[in-house]
């Protein structure tokens, strides 16, 4: 199997406080792995170790078939991983164009022209050719998230992390948001989406992961897991949002 | 009582060339107490063993009293390297190491204010950790350090006065000097006392004048 990420016996422990109790689970090249939860189960924590902004405490990441190791290949495999925070984390004190040129410029080591080049492309396929010169405060929330899907597009990444990228944001910009999700989705992105949004997740979903209290208590296809769940946990957080 | 504004006027000269002195030996201080304390604000909170030893030197320089730190490096240090130290390389060495201190704390309040959410972005770009500093954290940091930078180049400036021990001909040193010719303590006091809150006025309208650029930018 071509898996990409491969995520063997995870667990997260913060001070006492188990975040996740032991994960499992894979995803293959081009796929849309979406991760649905209760609030506090551990979707933030479980994705923000599959690039290490949490180190593990125990259990391991492969990505491409190599295990993550800090000091080593992280640097190196982060680049290849692009992240999308809830709260955008725009670098404010950089215009749009210099927010999406940064990482090609310091990681990849791209010169200016190159790098100023694919950002218009990318500032362009998100719809936001004409706000380069502009700072991220000066943009609506949509827009600046829209802005953080381009800059972390600029790497060139091989897999796409999506942390509720639309939960910080008014409901009448949730779909902009969504929409360039799903473009990319359809262009063949490996991704994996914490999101509320179930409509996405059925619509362009490969399968999803049902977490709860930092366990993958069930995952299946969206047509299956949304219309015949097996665990009473997963039955009873569906009624709950559906 | 007559009060001798011929006297005033008369040192002013003399009294402004001190302050020139002043505001060099400051400037000079500060400018270097902002490459030390950057780099010691930055060790402190660094993960490495680096961190003891910035604590140590920012303890040790907050903990004592600059009088003693300007005794120690005049002083003390001459007989242990067999040579003298220049009285203005002694306070430059002492404002700058003791100024370094302090902007080392202001540094590290500053790091440590920036979410940490920009260090991640930073971080799943694949910027290194000396590249997060450098083009994330530390321009966000230094915006929000000009306000207690300004408050430590006035607290600086006025301490500056303490070299005068060492006989380098500060603003407070000359007035001393034309005391001691006049026998008019008053006037000359008053003097100086008005020449400093000039100039700490002055460097606080510039610093409120870099702020609101700073701000503007951003
Ligand atoms: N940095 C942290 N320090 C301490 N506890 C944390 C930290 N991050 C997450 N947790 C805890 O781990 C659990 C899972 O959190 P999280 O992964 O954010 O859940 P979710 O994203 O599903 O809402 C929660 O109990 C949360 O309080
Ligand atoms: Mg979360």
């Amino acid at each position: 199997m071509d898996y990409i990420i491969e995520v063997k016996d995870l667990t997260k422990e913060f001070g006492g406080v188990h975040a996740l109790k032991g994960i499992s689970t894979q995803v293959e090249t081009g796929e849309v792995v979406v991760v649905i939860g209760p609030s506090g189960s551990g979707k933030s924590t479980f994705l923000r170790c599959l690039n290490y902004l949490e180190v593990p405490t125990t259990g391991v990441i492969r990505f491409q078939g190599e295990p993550i190791i800090p000091n080593s290949n992280l640097q190196r495999i982060r680049s290849e991983m692009g992240m999308v925070f809830q709260r955008f984390h725009l670098f404010p004190h950089m215009k749009v164009m210099d927010n999406v040129t940064l990482g090609p410029l310091r990681s990849l080591g791209q010169n200016k022209a190159e790098a100023s080049q694919r950002a218009l492309e990318l500032l362009a396929k998100v719809g936001l050719s004409d706000k380069a010169q502009s700072y991220p405060d000066q943009l609506s929330g949509g827009q600046q998230q829209r802005v953080a899907i381009a800059r972390a597009l600029a790497m060139r990444p091989k897999v796409m992390l999506f942390d509720e990228p639309t939960s910080a944001l008014d409901p009448e910009m949730i779909g902009e948001v969504l929409e360039v999700m799903k473009a990319l989705a359809k262009e063949g992105m490996t991704m994996v989406v914490v999101t509320h949004e179930m409509g996405f997740a059925k619509e362009v979903g490969d399968r999803v992961l049902f977490m709860d209290e930092g366990l993958l208590v069930e995952e299946n296809t969206p047509a299956a897991l949304f219309g015949n769940p097996e665990n009473p946990r997963t039955q009873s957080f569906l009624s709950k949002i559906l | 009582m007559d009060f001798r504004w011929d006297l005033v006027w008369q040192s002013m000269p003399l009294l402004l060339e001190g302050a020139w002195l002043t505001i060099r030996l400051t400037s000079v201080s500060v400018f270097f107490g902002i490459l030390i304390g950057t780099a010691a604000g930055m060790a402190r909170i660094a993960k490495g063993p680096q961190r003891y030893a910035a604590a140590a030197y920012i303890d040790f320089m907050r903990g004592t009293p600059l009088l003693v730190q300007i005794f120690l490096i005049y002083y003390g240090i001459p007989p242990l390297i067999d040579r003298p130290i220049p009285a203005y390389l002694a306070a430059l060495l002492a404002l700058s190491l003791n100024s370094g201190a302090y902007v080392a704390e202001i540094v590290r309040a500053g790091i440590q204010s920036i979410d940490k959410g920009q260090r991640e972005a930073a971080q799943s770009l694949g910027l290194s950790t000396w590249d997060t500093m450098r083009f994330v954290i530390l321009p966000q940091a230094f915006r929000r350090i000009v306000p207690p930078l300004g408050n430590e180049f006035i607290a600086l400036l006025k301490d500056s006065s303490l070299v005068s021990v060492i006989a380098l001909e500060e603003l407070v040193r000359k007035a001393q000097i034309i005391i001691g010719r006049t026998f008019r303590p008053f006037e000359l006091w008053l003097a100086v006392a008005i020449v400093f809150l000039i100039m700490t006025i002055s460097i606080s309208r510039l610093v409120n004048a870099v702020e609101k650029r700073l701000k503007v930018v951003e």
